[in-house]
């Protein structure tokens, strides 16, 4: 994977770090909707869902079509390929369990002196 | 979509200053796992274990959203060169994977390899929602911290 992709990655999975923007997410699995439908669908004011919907569009994982005065997003799910979260998952679980280990041995070798 | 899942492979690699022997052991002691097998927001590991091939093993997470529970089963103990085990949990699908340790000394140093596979048996997964099923996954590890940048310092700090 290259340093580009991994970059990316990471926007992706901060994007889906939050409870919000996953069920924006959901909601547009359904169907595309306009901003305004999106919005009025969270207890939570246009201009944060709009934070929300750029941190999604960012992340490539929504699109947004804009005709006329309607803004129409709609699900890009390529970026979610399911190899792709399983492996920079565990790539991140093994980095941190690797550290965690050199830390273990290091710090057993300290007391033994 | 799974074909590119069947063969999704994660190779991680570092070098440590400790002998092969002493790393090796550390995969296989219920308190050397219970310290290092706990990612950032994890409060405490279980570890059990039988350590010859065919014995099981278990190492239970406890984490905000409750016990998380990996086990599996030994399928090769080559000490100190390399270790072969499956692996199920929550981010598997509870399905086995297979992971293959390999500890290859350099100079005073040893270098420990996670070679980390889906198993051709089990890469199957049922996609009839999967959108919705990826969330959920999402979901959990996020909450497990698996996917959140974390800082070097706070990923060593356990």
């Amino acid at each position: 994977m290259g340093e580009y992709q991994s970059a990316r990655l990471d926007e992706v999975f901060n994007a889906l770090c939050d409870p919000t923007r996953r069920a924006i997410l959901a909601r547009l699995t359904d169907s595309d909707a306009r901003v305004t439908e999106v919005a009025s669908a969270f207890p939570i004011s246009l201009n944060s869902t709009s934070k929300h919907i750029r941190m999604l569009e960012r992340a490539g994982l929504v699109r947004r079509t804009i005709a006329g005065r309607d803004h129409v997003l709609s699900l890009n799910a390529a970026p979610l390929a399911e190899a792709q979260v399983w492996i920079e998952q565990y790539r991140r679980f093994w980095e941190g369990r690797l550290a965690a280990l050199e830390h273990y041995v290091t710090n057993k070798r300290r007391k033994r002196k | 979509m799974n074909a590119a899942l069947a063969s999704a492979a994660v190779v991680v690699r570092r070098t440590i200053a400790a002998s092969a022997e002493e790393l090796f052991d550390a995969w296989l002691d219920p308190e050397a796992l219970a310290t290092w097998m706990r990612p950032g927001t994890i409060r405490s590991t279980v570890a059990k274990v039988e350590p010859r091939e065919g014995g099981s093993y278990e190492i239970t997470m406890f984490g905000q959203a409750g016990p998380i529970v990996h086990k599996g089963v030994y399928r090769r103990i080559d000490r100190p060169r390399r270790l072969v085990f499956t692996w199920a949990s929550p981010g598997t699908e509870l399905r086995d994977t297979l992971v293959t340790v390999d500890f290859l000394p350099v100079d005073r140093l040893t270098e420990v390899i996670v070679t980390h596979e889906q198993l051709p048996e089990s890469a199957r997964l049922s996609h009839s929602n999967g959108w919705t099923r990826g969330l959920e996954h999402l979901d959990q590890a996020c909450t497990q911290g698996l996917l959140k940048r974390t800082p070097r310092s706070q990923q060593n700090s356990i």
